[in-house]
């Protein structure tokens, strides 16, 4: 499993670093660091329950395939800003 | 409320007849619960315009559903957050910051500020957040068997802990408690006077510290550079002023509201009390429950937002308290459950202006309910005495007697 992380997206309420510091690592003015977060096999659940808890719908949990890796997403997509 | 403040392009059957000033259960009322007085809205449309629905009257529409909100408020090229509220009502015309700055200027200042109530951050201020809170907290169990929770407790308890942020001693608190009244609660000659206090006490306070540099927030400020220069006198005072106006309020409103809850609660009091790791879930749920702040916006350009005909100019009310009953986005929301988890709400809003204070606030509610429940024994609403809540721009809680004789 990974998690998308739509770094524009995140504004930097921290909801997902207050489940689950280990994974979900901020900056120093506490929002999330670019880039998509590969899990671990025993962090699944607080990984998706941090990624369940952004309000900004910023962290997306992709669990179809580890391998399908994609580039961190830096620009809010069309029609979605 | 007449219809004539109904701007022509509004269709006729878009005007719905709720507002967050007039509706039943916003104006002061005894035992009232102003939260949630406001999910009626969502028996109606996603989105409806309010004839009467800021503090002056004007109309607004207003945006029922979190993932709508969620988009208004993601979307600053279209709404804009730039409206002087507080030197209007002075007749002057400049903005608080960051809060009346669209992006990119928006951004500028909040990269600034951010570190300075980071998460991080806010773990080091925490001892000096506790002591305030066990030092009032022990005063009111030494007094007696009953108390005033906004008075003896949410309102020092807030301002002290603001009081600390900007380095100042504790001894200009009660200076400090009366200001904010007369501020956000005053009529028309108290508030602008208090306004004006404010203002010539945040200028004196940044001058001091330019003259003679300490540790602390306005001193940061005074020294910052943005884009390669200092700040202006403006901007200091634009940001001096907010710090104050946004960090008040909203904390007392919060404990307050959470302390009424418990005391009718004796339950999930109990639970509480008895197990208090389970506190910072829990507040969580509280903030969902009871949050106070009405974010408003300024359409940019002519949209039409789910059916809406929204006009350059017209107000766009995305109410957190409204978000926060939305049955779409939360599963049984006028149900109060402690233990709710995945708790989305928006207490602090959404988009790039999250609340720059969410990290401190969060820590100043769960630590005053911790203290509290650790310090007093079963408490309850004193018989006789019935709390008056508000709505209006910031919700509110005027008085919360307890006992527990
Ligand atoms: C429970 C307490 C609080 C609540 C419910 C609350 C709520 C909010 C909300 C909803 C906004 C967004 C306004 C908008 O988008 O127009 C906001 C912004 C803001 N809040 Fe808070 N707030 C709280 C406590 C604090 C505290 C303690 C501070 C300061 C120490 C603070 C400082 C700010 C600032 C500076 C902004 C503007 C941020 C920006 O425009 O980028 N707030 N707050
Ligand atoms: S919860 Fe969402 S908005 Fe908040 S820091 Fe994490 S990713 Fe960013």
């Amino acid at each position: 499993m990974h998690i998308v992380v739509h770094k524009a997206k995140c504004q930097g309420h921290a909801r997902c670093w207050a489940q689950a510091p280990d994974i979900f690592k901020l900056d120093d003015e506490g929002y999330i660091l670019p880039g998509d977060i590969q899990v671990e096999e025993g962090e699944q659940l607080p990984a998706s329950q941090g990624a369940r808890s952004c309000p900004e719908r910023a962290l997306e949990v992709d669990s179809t395939s580890a391998a399908r890796f994609e580039p961190a997403d830096t620009q809010p997509r069309a029609g979605e800003a | 409320m007449t219809l004539n403040q109904v701007p022509d392009h509004v269709p006729p059957e878009m005007v719905g007849d709720f507002s967050l000033f007039t509706s039943p259960g916003m104006l002061p009322t005894p035992d009232g619960d102003p939260q949630a007085a406001t999910a009626c809205v969502h028996a109606g449309p996603p989105i409806f315009y309010s004839p009467f629905n800021t503090r002056d009257g004007r109309g607004t529409w207003v945006i029922t559903r979190a993932t709508d909100q969620r988009r208004v408020l993601q979307d600053a090229d279209t709404f804009s957050s730039h409206r002087s509220i507080f030197a209007s009502a002075l007749g002057e015309n400049w903005p608080m910051i960051p809060l009346e700055l669209d992006p990119p200027a928006h951004g500028v200042f909040r990269s600034l500020l951010n570190p300075l109530l980071s998460p991080k951050r806010v773990m080091a201020l925490e001892p000096a957040v506790r002591e305030r809170a066990i030092a009032l907290i022990d005063s009111i169990a030494a007094s007696g068997t009953s108390c005033d929770v906004m008075k003896d407790f949410a309102f020092p308890f807030a301002v002290s802990i603001f009081l600390r942020l900007l380095g100042l001693p504790d001894h200009r608190l009660h200076t400090f408690v009366g200001w904010a009244k007369d501020l956000l609660h005053g009529d028309d000659v108290k508030r602008p006077a208090a306004a004006r206090t404010i203002l010539a006490f945040i200028d004196e306070l940044a001058a001091m510290r330019r003259e003679e540099p300490v540790d602390d927030f306005m001193t940061f400020i005074v020294q910052a550079q943005v884009e390669g220069r200092r700040l202006t006198d403006e901007e200091v005072r634009g940001i001096g002023v907010l710090v104050f106006v946004a960090g008040l309020d909203t904390v007392a409103a919060a404990i307050g509201f959470d302390l009424a809850f418990l005391a009718r609660h004796p339950e999930e009091q109990e639970l509480l009390r008895s197990e208090p790791n389970r506190i910072v879930l829990a507040a969580e749920e509280l903030l969902r429950a009871y949050p106070t702040v009405q974010i408003i916006r300024v359409a940019r350009k002519d949209i039409d937002f789910e059916g809406a005909p929204i006009r350059k100019g017209d107000y766009v009310s995305c109410a957190t308290m409204i978000a926060n009953r939305d049955p779409t986005e939360f599963e049984c929301p006028d149900t109060i459950d402690l233990m709710r988890e995945d708790n989305r709400h928006a207490a602090f809003g959404y988009g790039p202006h999250r609340c720059l204070g969410s990290h401190l606030a969060r820590r100043d509610i769960v630590i005053g309910l911790e203290e509290w429940l650790a310090r007093l024994p079963a408490f309850r609403i004193k018989e006789g005495t019935a709390p008056i809540t508000c709505g209006g721009h910031v919700f509110g809680i005027e008085n919360l007697i307890v006992d527990w004789s």
